[in-house]
């Protein structure tokens, strides 16, 4: 690599980097060790903290309605991530080719990403209504009753899946399409002319290739899913009919915020980072094995 | 490049599914458009209006002075070109002092700063609500601006020094001999040379960092409380959570006031944005 700005003083990439290193010591580094003290303590913000040990951790664990909230985050991370990665890699699928208006398309599909999260909760909050909604409407229209999607516990956290995939597929989209354009033509042509189907070329050749891509949304998605946070604020006020759609994220946040038990609250961000800490380790050792590397 | 492939079956096909894939996921849009043009009456009437007649443009007028949509649009605006710069300035030095120059630590400080992405925000939240509190920033939009120019306090800026970094390294060394040469310093290298080479780079990067302040609720969330100080999102969320009596066409149209600036910037960044995924280098 090239030794760059050979002559410049020892100070000067410090200086540079300055802005963000107090930024990493003052909102990140310094938050993470103090929440870890504070999940030992019992706090309300008014008083000072008080250390009494793991009872954070062994009270949640003895909640009802802490179960119940990883069961909702585990249930939305389950619907939310495969159909959202089937969906934009399908998306990326159909965009791959060099077709004439093929870039309007791309931007077409990405414009649900640039809106914000707050925007499309409310669209579709109105195009959920049950009474005077558009999709059950149109649904009324193919001889379907449509759900009570906002109201009946059954359906709301599908309802959240289905937003959360249309606001966020073209993101990934974008990072498949991105590791499509490195599979080789070559390849497509001679399977092609060996007479190997379209999804036979797809299984053995174009998933392969892109593993490694695929294996980079597994985990960044699965990440994203579990702080599911912007949807039940907007959609649900809380957690929602039967607290159907309270999730960790934001029990988190009332915890801290609105009931300001901040010990809580902090432990049960530990375990959420735990959570994710492992399945990140999970999903590691899972490539291993899984991954077309060449 | 390959040829341009002429019309058949196959290909029709592909046009017919993309054309309705591109309805279903703009349809949202299309019916925020419409709500947002209609009379209180019309926007509960079954079966539904598609096109207004006539369109209500009032209802634009209407929240922008009287739903306090037009002072949210203001802070919105104010804080998001602010941070965004904020936040440019520390991606941009932190990325070209790791893409051009060589000192200990390096490798270590990288890592760190990258691994920041996996931290939930969940996990600093409270200690960062803290900290804002002792800076005596709770309720004032410095919560919202001031962090940026350190990276910001929950999205890190780790994601653009990754982006720029790869930018900057491609630059290539001869120009920085030649410009030591003449005696710059790397602060000039940076301004003269670096920078306007990474007009592409630092577009798309900006536009992600306007897009994550724009649209973020968390933050004016945790720090703000004043109506009068609220940005869009945050404003937004609190309109439709106070009135139980539904307008609908009212709530979409201060939506889609909020959504028309990302929407502009994004069509006029986005023949870069394909390139960046491109460039990003995610190959696992």
């Amino acid at each position: 690599m090239a030794r760059s700005f050979s002559r410049h003083k020892w100070y000067e990439p410090w200086l540079y980097l300055a802005p963000v290193l107090i930024g990493l010591c003052v909102f990140t580094a310094g938050p993470v060790l103090a929440s870890l003290f504070l999940s030992f303590t019992h706090w309300d913000v008014t008083s000072a903290p008080v250390f009494i040990g793991t009872a954070n951790y062994s009270l949640l664990f003895a909640s009802q309605l802490f179960w119940q909230v990883i069961g909702n985050t585990g249930y939305y991370v389950l619907l939310y991530v495969p159909c959202s990665i089937i969906v934009s890699l399908g998306l990326a699928l159909l965009l791959n080719e060099k077709l004439r208006g093929i870039a309007f398309f791309r931007t077409v599909y990405f414009l649900p990403v640039v809106t914000s999260m707050v925007a499309a909760a409310l669209i579709f909050g109105w195009l959920y209504n049950s009474d005077v909604g558009l999709l059950n409407f149109l649904l009324g229209k193919l001889g379907i009753t449509g759900p009570r999607w906002l109201e009946d516990p059954h359906w709301t956290m599908p309802s959240l899946v289905i937003l959360s995939v249309w606001k966020n597929a073209g993101y990934n989209m974008m990072i498949f399409l991105a590791g499509l354009s490195t599979v080789p033509l070559e390849l497509h042509e001679a399977a092609r002319l060996d007479g190997a189907s379209p999804a036979r070329r797809f299984f053995g050749i174009t998933l392969p290739l892109i593993s490694p891509v695929l294996f980079f949304v597994l985990i960044v998605t699965t990440i994203s899913a579990f702080q599911v946070f912007e949807q039940t604020y907007v959609l649900m006020h809380g957690g929602g009919p039967g607290n159907s759609t309270l999730t960790l994220s934001f029990y988190i946040w009332q915890t801290a915020f609105q009931f300001f038990n901040m010990g809580s609250a902090s432990a049960m961000a530990y375990i959420l980072f735990l959570i994710l800490g492992l399945l990140t380790l999970v999903q590691f050792w899972v490539r291993k094995r899984w991954v077309f590397t060449q | 490049m390959r040829t341009e492939q002429r019309l058949s079956l196959p290909i029709l096909l592909r046009y017919a599914g993309m054309i309705i894939i591109a309805l279903l996921l703009v349809a949202p849009f299309l019916w925020m458009i419409s709500t947002s043009l209609k009379s209180p009456e019309s926007v509960l009437r079954m079966p539904p209006e598609f096109l207004p007649r006539p369109p209500h443009f009032s209802n634009y007028k209407t929240v922008m002075e009287s739903m306090s949509i037009g002072l949210y649009f203001y802070n919105s605006v104010k804080i998001t070109v602010l941070g965004t710069i904020g936040e440019l300035i520390a991606a941009t030095c932190a990325a070209y002092a790791f893409a051009r120059m060589q000192f200990p630590g390096k490798k270590i400080v990288y890592t760190v700063l990258l691994a920041t992405m996996l931290i939930p925000f969940q996990v600093t939240m409270v200690p960062v609500f803290i900290v804002i509190r002792a800076l005596g920033w709770m309720d004032s939009q410095a919560s919202l601006i001031i962090p940026h120019f350190f990276g910001g306090a929950f999205a890190t800026a780790a994601f653009g020094i990754f982006l720029l970094r790869q930018f900057f390294e491609s630059i290539p060394r001869e120009l920085e001999d030649v410009y030591q040469i003449d005696g710059g310093g790397s602060f000039r290298f940076l301004w003269k040379i670096v920078i306007p080479l990474s007009k592409p780079a630092l577009s798309v990067l900006g536009l992600f960092i306007f897009m994550g302040i724009w649209n973020d609720l968390l933050s004016p969330v945790l720090f703000l409380s004043s109506d009068s100080k609220m940005p869009l999102p945050f404003g937004l969320a609190t309109l439709q959570a106070a009135s139980h009596v539904s307008r609908y066409d009212l709530l979409m149209a201060g939506t889609l006031i909020s959504v028309v600036p990302v929407i502009v910037l994004y069509l006029v960044v986005q023949r870069w944005v394909t390139d960046a995924f491109l460039r990003s280098g995610i190959k696992g």
